[in-house]
């Protein structure tokens, strides 16, 4: 069979009941044995593992279709069962059947205008695509109201089903006491009651005097009618609800019985499901290969735990046959069906709950077909939507600022693994057989060779000179045009590049290979935020793509360049990050004394420039006055005083003629005109992920490949700049005079002192409770904000005494990382604690802990943390401390895990949408869901949404016209009345009259 | 009591004749039932509108100023 069979498109999938007379027809043996193999090895014929059922043994002939194993798919066997058992995945509808058509004579329950009213409903339902299941419980509801048959006008009786596979009819007979309840209730019973005598109740129920005077001897058991008489004329109850069991075979009559035109209004299809075969008469045996038998190391052999199943199927069911031919009692009989249900329901499902599972010998409870359908392993998920594929590679990432954000570094002995395959041509013989030559070990090789007879050949370190035609190898076959290679992955390959969890389409992109030494995956540090990637071990997966279509694809849609915009909000997500903000903030920040960016020389200049393409420095910014004159090696003198600002560096990295005025993350006014950074510092918001102007601005405006070059360079570029400033944090970095910390210290103290006042006030009852609050809650929130006010104001305290170019400081305000509020808790104070946001307020009764007396409202008591984390905190401090840390971990945790299930169903809910060609967004059955995608039928990453992003049309039309035509062309092109949208009006279905193309073609420019 | 449809951020529902439901139903080639649906006891539909009817929602768009849809009535 060959793959590229052209694929059969699926017409319809039609879902029913199956005949039982199926089953015997596709049946290849029935099964009478429950024995598998005889004393020699062999199948028993007609047991569970007939040859007729397929084979599993290498070398055996399968005795249906004759072919081996692998090639034969197994054929289905029988069991016929010796009497009806209740099919387990049916039983509610079983229930729904029996409760809705009459026990007489099997018809629906419902008048006749009920019916119409129901099946008009039903169609208006599949109409509609709604569940049609609605509808029919609604015509059971309906039915189930009738006490008698509208038909036959038969009396119904409630059914009640004891779950699994149990029905009762629920019937009111006549009490074993009954005559004793008349009597008791024909005594007279207080003053008013004179009691009833025999004559008067004969007179009352129209029954003969001798009649009831049997009736009240316990000799006759009085008739409905009589019954309903006296029970009226006495008011006494004279029955008890007695359950009669429906047996399978009683329901299999009954449904046998139900007209199909009742089952249309119930929407069941009679044609292809009638009710009866939900009661199985005939059980299939799935065939050998779906329950292979393994031989275990000492030759004996382990079945599969379908297999033993049907084992205990089989057994029963010869017992069951076998007591009833001797004529066994009821009783027994009816044990040994209870049984044979047990076991086919168990055989279908082991996890119903009410039934003990069957288990194994070693009292594992059987996996049986339900159980291989179910859940994240079952045949579903884990086989047919998620499977293992090939060609595709797991390591651990680590980074490599060398590389193209487009790239990844792929190790050789994965490059070695995987494959791309070559046609083989003229044109490339040459180079197909320098792969094979180099052998499946040495790379680039090749691994396998596919002759044009489609024979797959090994190429082995042996056979490599000889498949490549070398003049010394003896050979009979060498690679020719019309061969395919399997060559390794070479630089330039296209891959995709995968990290779990995948929660966003960023989450795959394509990049290009760039084959390296040792054994992690290589990827610039810029691509770790659409994959939210670190290094602290993390793997990713790579996978090598095998046809032509899909790697144009993965080129043209999912390169990583392709992405560097977000769906999301609409701007950059790819972008320099941590080190490269500092780096970019350090090369371009002014001197707050002398208001100048830093100056560098000649070769510091291009040292920083060295990873970029620029390899000419720009007209210097000036000349250091007192810098010596150097000579240079061939005796030339250059001005050794020249120097070049870090902001005239930068810009060397901007597109020409980029204009652009934005607010830096540190507040001050960043201008940019024709491409050259003339004021302000580049930080986060300038160059950064999420949202850096420049980044954002490029990619819209000069496009993917250019913004692509810009991230690179500027990555480059930043970590020359942090490396020749050099760029540390150490603990005294976070230190503060020993004045500030005094005064951090006095604050505190006085807000120690206010919490003290406010609970002073609480306690003497003259705290006023804020609108809608306790004075309970109200004392709680002021202490909450004169702590927080603590915090803040120790923080200030702390940042006056940090320079400005304190490492820490330089981080939190170019927004590479951290925060001012980091820092106030790593200098001044680490503030309140916090547990479901409030004070620490657990623990022991009335106190946080047994340090603290009882109804503390102090600061102190509640997990406020005074010292800061470099002062060190005291025990109580650490454990209070600990706690609000503890919430988070567990917060996180269970919030992965929650929205990791809401992911899931919201995937599963709309993967089935596609947007159309005409705009409109629709479900598999051509429901409309959207009119126009998403309203307005673009991508939120090809438009700019808000105001400060927006795209300047006109200012990238101007550039465009400017590119393309001088004066005189561009008045003429844009006075042409030209069609606008030529493409209609190439269209041969529009008439001639509405063609204007000839007369204003656009002009062209090679006049 | 407060009518639903009357409130600011409810959109302009009105029940659309024949003819126009003809020519949307003939501009995405669909069939009547293929429409989303709308609740009759939605209280943002007008009083008149019954089972069966097609409603036309025109809303205030951010991206688009107005975004037209289309709503079949059901029960």
């Amino acid at each position: 069979m060959s793959t590229n069979a052209t694929p059969k498109e699926i017409g319809t999938i039609s879902f029913g009941l199956m005949n039982p007379e199926e089953y015997r027809e596709m049946s290849a043996t029935k099964v009478i044995t429950a024995d598998t193999y005889d004393d020699d090895g062999y199948p028993i014929d007609m047991g569970l593992m007939d040859p007729r059922l397929g084979v599993i043994d290498p070398g055996l002939e399968c005795r249906t279709c004759g072919q081996h194993s692998g090639s034969c798919n197994g054929h289905f066997g029988h069991i016929e069962l010796a009497a009806p058992v209740i099919h387990v995945g049916f039983t509610k509808l079983i229930r729904r059947l029996l409760r809705g058509t009459c026990r007489e004579c099997s018809r629906l329950c419902l008048t006749d205008e009920e019916r119409s009213e129901f099946h008009e409903r039903l169609t208006r339902t599949r109409e509609l695509g709604d569940d049609v299941g609605d509808v029919m419980k609604a015509a059971i509801r309906q039915a189930r109201k009738h006490d008698r048959c509208p038909a036959c006008g038969a009396g119904q009786y409630d059914v009640t089903h004891e779950k699994p596979t149990t029905y009762y009819e629920v019937q009111d007979v006549l009490a074993a006491d009954y005559a004793e309840r008349i009597a008791a209730a024909m005594q007279p019973d207080g003053e008013d009651d004179a009691g009833t005598s025999p004559q008067e109740l004969a007179a009352e129920t129209d029954i003969e005097l001798s009649r009831i005077n049997e009736i009240l001897g316990g000799e006759f058991r009085p008739r409905e009618g009589g019954r309903t008489a006296i029970e009226r004329a006495l008011d006494v109850d004279l029955t008890e609800e007695d359950m009669n069991k429906l047996m399978p075979s009683d329901i299999r009559d009954w449904f046998e019985d139900i007209p199909e035109a009742d089952m249309r209004v119930l929407g069941i299809d009679p044609e292809r499901s009638r009710p009866e075969w939900m009661i199985l008469t005939v059980l299939p045996v799935p065939p050998v290969t779906a329950r292979p038998s393994i031989t275990l190391d000492n030759g004996q052999r382990s079945e599969d735990d379908l297999t033993h199943k049907l084992v205990d199927i089989i057994r029963i069911n010869q017992r069951f046959m076998e007591n009833r031919e001797a004529g066994a009692p009821q009783l027994i009989i009816e044990d040994l069906w209870e049984l044979l249900q047990y076991h086919v329901t168990t055989f279908m499902d082991n996890e119903i709950s009410g039934t003990p599972p069957a288990r194994h010998r070693s009292g594992r409870p059987l996996k049986t077909l339900s159980q291989r359908l179910k859940g994240k392993e079952g045949r579903f998920r884990g086989s047919l939507s998620g499977k293992r594929v090939n060609f595709s590679a797991r390591t651990v990432i680590s980074p490599d600022p060398t590389l193209s954000l487009n790239e990844v570094g792929v190790p050789e002995r994965v490059a070695t693994e995987m494959t791309q395959t070559m046609n083989v041509n003229e044109r490339n013989l040459e180079e197909a057989r320098r792969y094979v030559a180099n052998g499946p070990e040495g790379h680039p090789g090749a691994n396998y060779v596919r002759r044009p007879d489609g024979k797959r050949l090994k190429v082995t370190e042996k056979n490599c000179e000889a498949l490549a035609g070398r003049e010394d190898a003896e050979t009979t076959q060498v690679v020719e045009p019309g061969w395919e290679v399997s060559r390794h992955l070479v630089d330039g390959d296209i891959v995709i590049f995968n990290r779990q969890p995948s929660l966003h389409r960023m989450s795959i992109m394509a990049h290009e290979v760039v084959v390296m030494p040792y054994k992690t995956f290589r990827l610039n540090t810029t691509v770790c935020t659409p994959y939210n990637a670190d290094f602290d071990g993390d793997e990713m997966n790579m996978h090598a793509l095998q046809n032509e279509e899909a790697r144009a694809e993965a080129r043209v849609l999912m390169r990583v360049q392709e992405h560097i915009l977000s769906p999301r909000f609409g701007e950059n997500i790819i972008g320099p990050l941590q080190d490269h903000i500092t780096g970019t903030y350090l090369l371009t920040h002014a001197d707050p004394e002398t208001g100048e960016p830093p100056r560098f020389n000649e070769t510091q200049a291009l040292d920083l420039l060295r990873a970029t393409r620029v390899d000419e420095l720009p007209e210097p910014d000036g000349i250091a006055e007192d810098a010596p004159v150097t000579q240079q090696g061939d005796g030339a003198a250059v001005e050794g005083g020249a120097y070049w600002s870090g902001r005239t560096l930068f810009s060397e990295l901007l597109p020409d003629g980029l204009d652009l005025r934005f607010r830096s993350a540190a507040g001050e006014e960043v201008v940019i005109e024709d491409g050259r950074l003339l004021a302000g510092t580049v930080d986060d918001d300038g160059v950064g992920a999420f949202g850096g102007e420049l980044v954002d601005t490029i990619t819209k405006e000069y496009g993917e490949t250019r913004a692509r070059m810009f991230v690179n360079e500027v990555a480059a570029l930043a970590m020359r700049s942090i490396m020749h400033f050099g760029f540390s944090l150490g603990i005294d970095d976070e230190s503060i005079p020993r004045e500030a910390e005094e005064r951090i210290d006095e604050a505190i103290a006085a807000t120690d002192e206010q919490v003290e006042e406010l609970i002073a006030a609480y306690e003497a009852g003259d705290l006023e409770s804020l609108p809608g609050r306790t004075v309970d809650e109200t004392l709680e929130m002021k202490i909450m904000q004169k702590l927080g006010q603590a915090r803040d104001s120790a923080g200030d305290i702390a940042e006056k005494h940090f320079a400005t170019d304190n490492p820490a400081v330089i981080m939190a305000e170019s927004g590479a990382r951290g925060s001012m509020l980091n820092l106030t808790q790593m200098a001044a104070c680490v503030g309140q604690q916090a547990v479901r946001g409030e004070r620490i307020n657990r623990g022991y009764e009335d106190r946080t802990l047994s340090h603290y007396a009882p109804h503390d409202l102090s600061a102190e008591a509640h997990g406020f943390v005074e010292h800061s984390y470099r002062s060190g905190l005291t025990p109580r401090e650490f454990f209070f401390h600990a706690m609000g840390g503890r919430e988070g971990l567990v917060d996180t945790a269970v919030r992965t895990s929650k929205s990791g299930y809401l992911q899931r169903r919201l995937i599963n809910a709309l993967s089935e949408l596609e947007t159309q060609y005409d705009g409109t967004v629709r479900d598999t059955s051509d429901n409309i869901i959207q009119f126009e995608f998403g309203e307005d039928g673009t991508s939120p990453s090809k438009v700019a949404s808000n105001a400060d992003t927006d795209v300047d049309v006109e200012a990238i039309a101007d550039r465009v016209m400017a590119a393309e035509f001088d004066g005189e062309e561009r008045a003429a092109f844009l006075s042409s009345e030209r069609p606008t949208n030529l493409s209609e009006y190439a269209d041969d279905r529009i008439e001639p009259d509405a063609e204007p193309t000839t007369e204003a073609a656009p002009p062209t420019t090679d006049d | 009591m407060n009518d639903g449809a009357q409130h600011e951020l409810v959109p302009e529902h009105t029940v659309v004749d024949d003819p126009a439901i003809e020519e949307v139903l003939a501009e995405y080639d669909i069939e009547r039932t293929d429409l989303p649906k709308i609740k009759r006891r939605d209280p943002a539909l007008p009083d008149d509108a019954a089972v069966g009817d097609v409603v036309r929602i025109v809303r205030d768009s951010r991206t688009t100023d107005r975004a037209v849809v289309h709503r079949l009535v059901v029960a």
